[in-house]
């Protein structure tokens, strides 16, 4: 009989003083600065720069980047536990607050020291947007067969081609871009780069009219024959693929937990909903069928947070942990979708009604289940990674 | 400049109070206490004042049990106090304000300071006794009440109002003194996050508890007996009703039926 696959032993989660300091200061924030605008924010498409601006001053923007380049420094499961608190506010706020951790960790992982140095310290020293320009409009889950076509050229590189759903890309001062050096070499030739918004040639496009979200920016980004030096190359050709993939690897997580706290919200609304709404002469919170909802919707999240911090202190620990860090992703954005219905479910006609907030939170929640590797990506990946430790 | 500020952890204004189970104090199992209210502002003020004149030191001062008190001055160093000074409260002694002003002179006569700072009144009990019972314990003048308050290094004094029923009273006093105040220049910053990690692994001074229980001296002349919830509101009807117009009817019917307040 096959070994039981290792990892699955009980973890320890009491939070420290210091992290129940820094949750209760996202929390603060999460609710006194991001929530009261995320009603106006959605329903006009609004991108709060003040809000985003002000994440920065106090040090959320750049969580995962090191102090001694000047960033917040958080380990994995200091980001989750901080990105719960924000996507409580704004799930779209949230995704445009840490929109630069994944556009700056292909720097830290595929970066030289220099390169390091030069990129992420203007970053921490004064407010600005990076975007992450992987996918393209023909395909984002299918990586390896990307067109941005990188050509060289002298000690540069010349390249063309469009991106697509790129986050705060309007906003955006840097890109990292993946691209191949030739389309026939798959995920060999992906070569990644970072780049200025003001070399020429780039070119963001409109905001993109989304279901959810809509308080976070979305545009494609062509490059029309962006001449981008040797030096902000990350790695050599052909390394891209792999920094895209440990790049995801460490932001997938985080999603899980952005997922989980759009779910707390909408449970949180329901809940108290469910005490002050009568029918047939009682709360509707004391029938059971209710009550059935409000349990399952509890277990959902609790299971989705547990699951989430265990992949995160996985990582922190320096294990792989793409199986749990997959399952995280999938598990806790497949729970925001079926909590968040359910919350419209308990406020009934109300919910249905943009006036009330369940509805927002139910499009923000389906975002999850999509971005940063699809679930039925991630499925595939888990059982990849289940499979392989059954082999002998 | 040095400035004293002076913080109280008080419950978090969420948080459900109830009597403990003799009804001879409150029950703080599972309550968080946070700096909040007045002595928010007195922080801020604090630091503001640091900021306008060079080469100022905040000292930020809380007196309770060791764990909230220590809380609130993490807090406090978050946000940009120099120091901090814990005065441990001697263990299951309620202090009323003539009390806390006798521990917190304790702290007052570590070191000479021009500026002792606090809210007007705390954000729990709301007496409102502290500033001028503190002032009159080590012998400094005490305002209380105040708004905008800045030094003026010309003259060398505090310029400040004072919100009176009268209406504002404008003052300049020399240093030292001792200042409830009601409103700082700003709203109350937050702190950062890399600060707040930063003020984690500061030290704090401490007054042990045996040494606070000196400088009460006896046990006080009051002591609260008992606690009580307000009681349950009663006499309230909710209507029920499917159509607006059944509402109105129900709601006409006991206004005129029952209350009698419509002919």
């Amino acid at each position: 009989m096959a070994a039981l696959p290792a990892g699955f032993g009980m973890p320890e989660f009491d939070l420290t003083e210091d992290q129940r300091a820094l949750q209760e200061m996202a929390r603060k924030f999460a609710r006194s600065v991001m929530a009261p605008r995320a009603a106006e924010c959605d329903r006009k498409g609004l991108f709060p720069e003040d809000i985003y601006r002000k994440g920065w001053e106090l040090g959320l923007m750049n969580l995962n980047v090191p102090s001694e380049y000047g960033g917040s420094g958080l380990s994995l499961f200091d980001q989750c536990m901080i990105v719960e608190e924000l996507a409580y506010g704004c799930g779209g706020m949230t995704t445009s607050i840490i929109a630069n951790c994944l556009a700056l960790e292909p720097i830290l992982l595929g970066g030289t020291e220099d390169q390091r140095r030069s990129v992420l310290t203007p970053f921490c020293r004064e407010y600005q947007m990076a975007s992450f320009c992987l996918t393209e409009p023909g395909g984002g889950s299918d990586a390896g067969g990307l067109q941005t076509l990188a050509r060289k050229d002298g000690d540069s590189y010349v390249v063309s081609g469009e991106k697509c759903f790129i986050t705060n890309a309007p906003h955006a001062k840097l890109f990292t871009v993946f691209t191949t050096v030739d389309p026939a070499l798959r995920h060999k030739g992906i070569t990644a780069f970072y780049v200025p918004r003001d070399t020429e040639g780039i070119v963001p496009g409109k905001d993109e009219e989304k279901m959810g979200h809509r308080a976070s920016s979305t545009s494609t980004v062509r490059f029309e024959n962006v001449r981008i030096p040797v030096s902000q190359r990350l790695g050599a050709e052909g390394d891209g693929f792999s920094v895209a993939m440990r790049t995801l690897d460490m932001t997938r997580t985080p999603i899980g937990a952005l997922a989980t706290g759009i779910g707390q919200a909408a449970l949180d609304h329901a809940a108290a909903y469910s005490l002050q709404r009568r029918s047939f002469g009682k709360p509707i919170g004391e029938h059971q069928a209710i009550q059935m909802k409000l349990a399952r919707m509890a277990t959902l999240l609790h299971a989705s947070r547990l699951l989430t911090r265990h992949a995160a202190r996985l990582i922190d620990g320096g294990q792989n942990a793409t199986l749990e860090s997959s399952m995280a992703k999938s598990f806790a954005s497949d729970a925001a979708m079926e909590v968040t219905d359910e919350a419209i479910q308990i406020f009934g006609g109300y919910g249905y009604m943009k006036e009330y907030p369940v509805e927002k939170l139910h499009r923000d929640a389906k975002l999850t289940q999509i971005y940063e590797g699809s679930n039925e990506i991630q499925r595939i990946v888990i059982a990849r990674e289940l499979l392989k430790k059954y082999q002998h | 400049m040095e400035i004293l500020v002076l913080v109280k952890p008080v419950p978090e204004s969420e948080s459900r109070l109830r009597p403990s189970p003799d009804g001879r104090q409150l029950d703080t199992e599972g309550v968080k206490f946070v700096l909040a209210g007045y002595d928010e502002s007195a922080v801020e003020q604090a630091l503001l004042l640091k900021e306008s004149v060079p080469g100022s030191k905040v000292r930020a001062v809380a007196l309770g049990p060791a764990a909230r008190a220590e809380e609130v001055l993490r807090a406090t160093l978050a946000l940009g106090c120099d120091a901090a000074t814990l005065l441990e409260a001697p263990p299951g002694r309620e202090l009323d304000g003539a009390e806390t002003a006798r521990a917190l002179a304790l702290a007052a006569a570590k070191g000479p300071a021009d500026l002792i700072l606090l809210g007007k009144q705390s954000g729990d009990q709301e007496t409102g006794i502290l500033p001028t019972a503190l002032a009159a314990r080590i012998g400094r003048p005490g305002f209380s009440n105040v708004l905008d308050l800045r030094w003026d290094p010309g003259s060398n004094r505090f310029r400040f109002a004072r919100a009176t029923e009268a209406g504002e009273e404008r003052w300049e006093v020399p240093a030292p003194l001792v200042v409830g105040l009601q409103q700082a220049w700003n709203d109350p910053r937050t702190a950062k996050l890399q600060n707040i990690l930063r003020s984690r692994k500061l030290p704090i001074d401490r007054i042990p508890a045996a040494e606070v229980a000196a400088a009460l001296g006896p046990a006080p002349r009051e002591s609260a007996t008992k606690f009580l919830l307000p009681p349950p509101r009663t006499g309230a009807k909710m209507i029920e009703y499917g159509r607006p117009e059944e509402a109105a009817e129900q709601l006409v019917r006991i206004l005129r039926d029952t209350a009698r307040v419509l002919p």
